[in-house]
């Protein structure tokens, strides 16, 4: 008979979940079996979404993508994580993020897609009430939504990129990549009133509330799709802190949403933005370089003044660990910094 | 930090008030510190107002200012950080043009007054301790400290109480002075105990106005309190909860939101909008869901709709209900939508968007609305029973609830009253025991709800109404006050009371933790103040002494 163990988790806002874990099953299913459900996404050891980090106990991390894993001691990836032996892990989000039952499945349509250029697409949504009107659960910005293309079930998940609202709405940043399931479906075949399963809300990368601290917002390509959402509901909510966003590309036609972000800058007033282009044109006026580059020159100051910011970081996993790496050596606690990366499936 | 404010303030054996990273209530101590300089800048406002108001160019739009600015600090208002960083802001340039009107006279103010409001949250932070509520105690002693948060708290209840009365468009040049004047009484660092209690008692003579003012705010835009039977079940449908004590967010609502066909339910100290005609007209005016501020936590979570927290008594809300919780007027928290000038449409769509209940439940009521009209107009009835002795002895139960186990006592103590007495109540504690089946004595229900502890002054024109038919002092009528307290609102209420010299009054469950000893004493010597005992011992000590 498999050994079970016990697999004791610690949130960021400092709670205990505990429950039993046989060596055969990884820890998302085995809190799954009671009734915990962690964030997670893939189930494959792809995405990265539910990285933690195993401080004691002795565990088996099967094969997993080596860039989902984030690189600090003990790092592990929960849907690739066997125990061996009853385990300590701490999960970077809080007790809130973790829900009792499973995550929500809705029927949504299409109401839009859009081609915002640098190969993007805005890809709006509407959930479809139930026969009660129920809309579902709200999402928090920085949260993510799982879609399936239509007549499949493959699934790929996009953070949302609206403030949350009760009409139902949600807007998606969605890249086209070559051989990209998802954003070919959305390329080539995705119309208004097709209709689209989802699920969730999930994810722990949200904003954290009631903080007076600056906050910088760095993003690589649609990694500013969370952002976003973030910023508008700080703009509906008439948030004051002081926040800077940096957004990245590669080229100056890779870049999207510079109206959008005009727009916003208007309702913020204590929002300043860099957008980078990392192999820009001669033409081109602006910051010349990553987001990295433009945030590490910034923290200088910040560390200077006294001043430590909250970081929030999405991109690539090469971007999210490259900034951490420079918050890191520049002395910002660790627990300022919020991260979510996301790869491509 | 430092907070003593309220009644379920930490208290070890040797030392009392919230002081770590988060006080009892959830505030957190940079939340906490930033209160307490707004309270300091509202001071400087208040300083120049007076001298402005000397020349005749009182600001009342600065005395609005102050109302809410007070309001917002009161416990369990606003645990929102920013909101009190832009209301420094707004104290610094408002401050400003105060000053330019008490023209040559604003040079005499000190203090407060000449702060330097910086404009970064750093520097902000770096001065709270000069406007910590115990700032000063090494020089002037915990009983110094101690009257002037009597008074400051005092100042914050009456405050709220005024801006409830603005709410519902009264406003007095004579209430703005007397706030006013105490807090610029409070900006001179005062510390001669004479002095102190007579500004306390003055403050609670304020209040009794305000309290009259927000009695004329309610009966006239909703009309007179008349006895309805409330229904405490759900109807199958969609459905806002309202709580908080605010009314005229409450109207403004059920307005928006008639033939929608969503229900609105009150909660908490929402209940008495039910007996006002002008509220139970709207059909979808659907019940009472819940009880006391306390419980918030379960039943919002509960509740199958989104949840309108006006005015105050907000605690942290749960991850089911945040995304669902709407606040409104001074509430806040962070991360949670504020709703400005009545427009209720996001909250409105919210509860189209949620199940509500998909059926009625169980038939229950409960019957409130004996305001100060539906007692008098029994009151020969009344007078005429006590003088057969079929009514012996009359109590005023009423006040804040809160979690703390030692509430039970006013359950018990209700319970345990015999059948010829007769209990008037107000405000949330009543929900310990308005469930409770108490009968009648010839026609008159012993247990007789006046409304929210915003309708004390309902409770003090019925015992002026009661001595007059008696032909005796208000201290010698057959009536015993057992007042639950919990925080600023009910400091205000006890410093009026007082200054009607109301004596003998019951305070509990505990003593506020700024009552020092001495000054319980001069509580207890000028007005015969008492701890709370056991229901038993008291309920059987008030009997002995009426007989």
């Amino acid at each position: 008979m498999t050994k079970t163990h016990s697999v004791r988790l610690t949130t960021r806002d400092h709670q205990e979940i505990s429950f039993n874990c046989g060596e055969d099953e990884h820890l998302i299913e085995a809190a799954e079996k009671a009734n915990i459900t962690l964030p997670s996404s893939c189930l494959e050891g792809n995405c990265g979404a539910c990285h933690g980090a195993c401080k004691s106990g002795d565990y088996e991390l099967k094969s997993h993508r080596e860039d989902a894993l984030p690189h600090e001691e003990g790092g592990i990836l929960m849907c690739r994580t066997f125990p061996k032996s009853d385990i300590t892990v701490e999960v970077p989000s809080d007790l809130a993020h973790i829900t009792s039952g499973p995550v929500a499945e809705r029927t949504s349509e299409v109401v839009s897609v859009e081609d915002i250029g640098g190969a993007v697409r805005r890809l709006v949504l509407r959930v479809l009430p139930d026969a009660n009107g129920d809309m579902g659960p709200q999402f928090e910005p920085g949260q993510f939504m799982e879609l399936e293309i239509p007549g499949t079930d493959v699934r790929r998940a996009y953070s949302l990129a609206n403030a949350p609202n009760w009409e139902g709405l949600m807007e998606f940043l969605i890249r086209i990549q070559p051989n990209g399931k998802f954003s070919t479906w959305v390329d080539t075949q995705a119309k208004a009133g097709d209709t689209v399963r989802i699920k969730g809300p999930e994810g722990a990368f949200v904003i954290q509330t009631g903080t007076l601290n600056a906050r910088r917002f760095v993003a690589g390509g649609t990694g500013i799709a969370p952002m976003f959402s973030m910023l508008t509901q700080m703009a509906e909510f008439q948030d004051s802190n002081e926040s800077r966003l940096y957004f990245g590309v590669n080229t100056e036609d890779d870049l999207f949403y510079l109206d959008q972000i005009e727009a916003l800058k208007t309702q913020l007033p204590n929002l300043t933005v860099t957008v980078c282009v990392w192999k820009p044109s001669e033409n081109w006026q602006g910051f010349s370089g990553s987001p990295v580059d433009a945030f590490a020159q910034d923290l200088k100051d910040d560390i200077a003044k006294g001043v430590q910011p909250e970081v929030y970081l999405c991109g690539p996993p090469g971007l999210v660990d490259a900034t951490e790496e420079t918050a890191e050596k520049s002395g910002l606690p660790h627990d300022n910094v919020f991260c979510e990366r996301f790869l491509p499936a | 930090m430092f907070c003593y404010q309220c009644e379920q303030t930490a208290r070890t054996d040797t030392s009392v008030g919230c002081n770590t990273e988060r006080g009892n209530c959830g505030k957190d101590a940079q939340t906490s510190d930033l209160q307490d300089l707004l309270i300091y800048a509202v001071k400087g406002i208040a300083q120049y107002n007076q001298l402005a108001r000397e020349n005749g160019k009182a600001d009342n739009e600065a005395s609005n200012f102050i109302l809410k600015a007070m309001f917002t600090t009161l416990t369990n208002v606003n645990f929102n950080a920013a909101r009190f960083t832009a209301m420094l802001q707004e104290a610094s340039e408002i401050r400003d043009r105060v000053k330019a009107a008490a023209g040559d006279k604003a040079a005499s103010a000190t203090g407060p007054a000449t702060w330097v409001i910086p404009s970064e949250v750093g520097e902000l932070l770096a001065q709270a301790e000069m406007a910590a509520v115990r700032s000063g105690e090494a020089e002037v002693g915990e009983d110094i400290i101690g009257l002037r948060a009597l008074i400051l708290y005092g100042a914050k209840g009456v405050s709220a109480y005024a801006y409830h009365a603005l709410m519902l468009d009264q406003q007095d040049d004579d209430v703005y002075a007397g706030i006013e004047k105490s807090l610029a009484f409070l900006a001179e660092e005062p510390a001669d105990i004479g002095a102190l209690v007579g500004q306390a008692l003055e403050l609670g003579n304020v209040n009794l106005r305000v309290m009259e003012m927000l009695d004329a705010g309610n009966t006239g835009k909703f009309g007179t309190p008349e006895p309805s039977a409330v229904r405490v079940a759900p109807t199958a449908g969609k459905a806002i909860l309202v709580s908080g004590h605010d009314m005229a967010d409450l109207a403004a609502l059920l307005e928006q939101t008639k033939d929608t066909g969503i229900n609105v339910y009150t909660h908490g100290e929402m209940l008495p909008a039910h007996s006002y005609p002008e509220l139970k007209k709207y059909d979808h005016l659907a019940g009472n869901y819940g009880g006391a501020w306390q419980d918030q936590q379960t039943e919002f979570a509960d509740f199958p709709g989104p949840i309108l927290m006006t005015s105050n008594c907000i605690i942290e809300p749960g991850p089911s209900y945040r995304s669902r919780i709407f606040t409104a007027g001074p509430v806040g928290w962070p991360g949670v939508r504020h709703i400005e000038n009545h427009d209720f449409s996001t909250l409105i769509q919210a509860a189209k968007a949620t199940p509500g209940f998909a059926q009625d439940g169980d038939d229950k009521t409960i019957t409130i609305g004996f305001g100060r009209d539906a007692v008098l107009g029994v009151a020969g009835t009344v007078v005429d029973a006590v003088k057969a002795g079929a009514i012996k002895h009359f109590f005023l139960v009423g006040g804040c609830d809160g979690a703390d186990s030692g509430r039970n006592y006013y359950s018990d103590f209700v319970e345990q009253t015999p059948d010829d007495t007769i209990i008037l109540t107000l405000g949330c504690a009543k929900y310990r025991f308005n469930d409770q089946d108490l009968g009648e004595i010839g026609g008159i229900p012993r247990l007789l709800d006046m409304g929210q502890c915003n309708d004390s002054y309902s409770a003090v024109q019925v015992a002026v109404a009661l001595a007059g038919a008696f032909e005796c002092e208000v201290n010698d009528l057959p009536l015993s006050l057992v007042v639950s307290w919990f925080e600023q609102k009910a400091a205000a209420v006890l410093l009026t009371l007082l200054a009607l010299n109301i004596k003998g009054i019951r305070l509990g469950p505990t003593l506020p933790a700024f009552i020092t000893p001495a000054v319980l004493d001069v509580l207890v010597e000028n007005f015969d103040i008492k701890a709370n005992t056991t229901p038993e011992a008291d309920l059987k000590s008030i009997l002995q002494k009426a007989s």
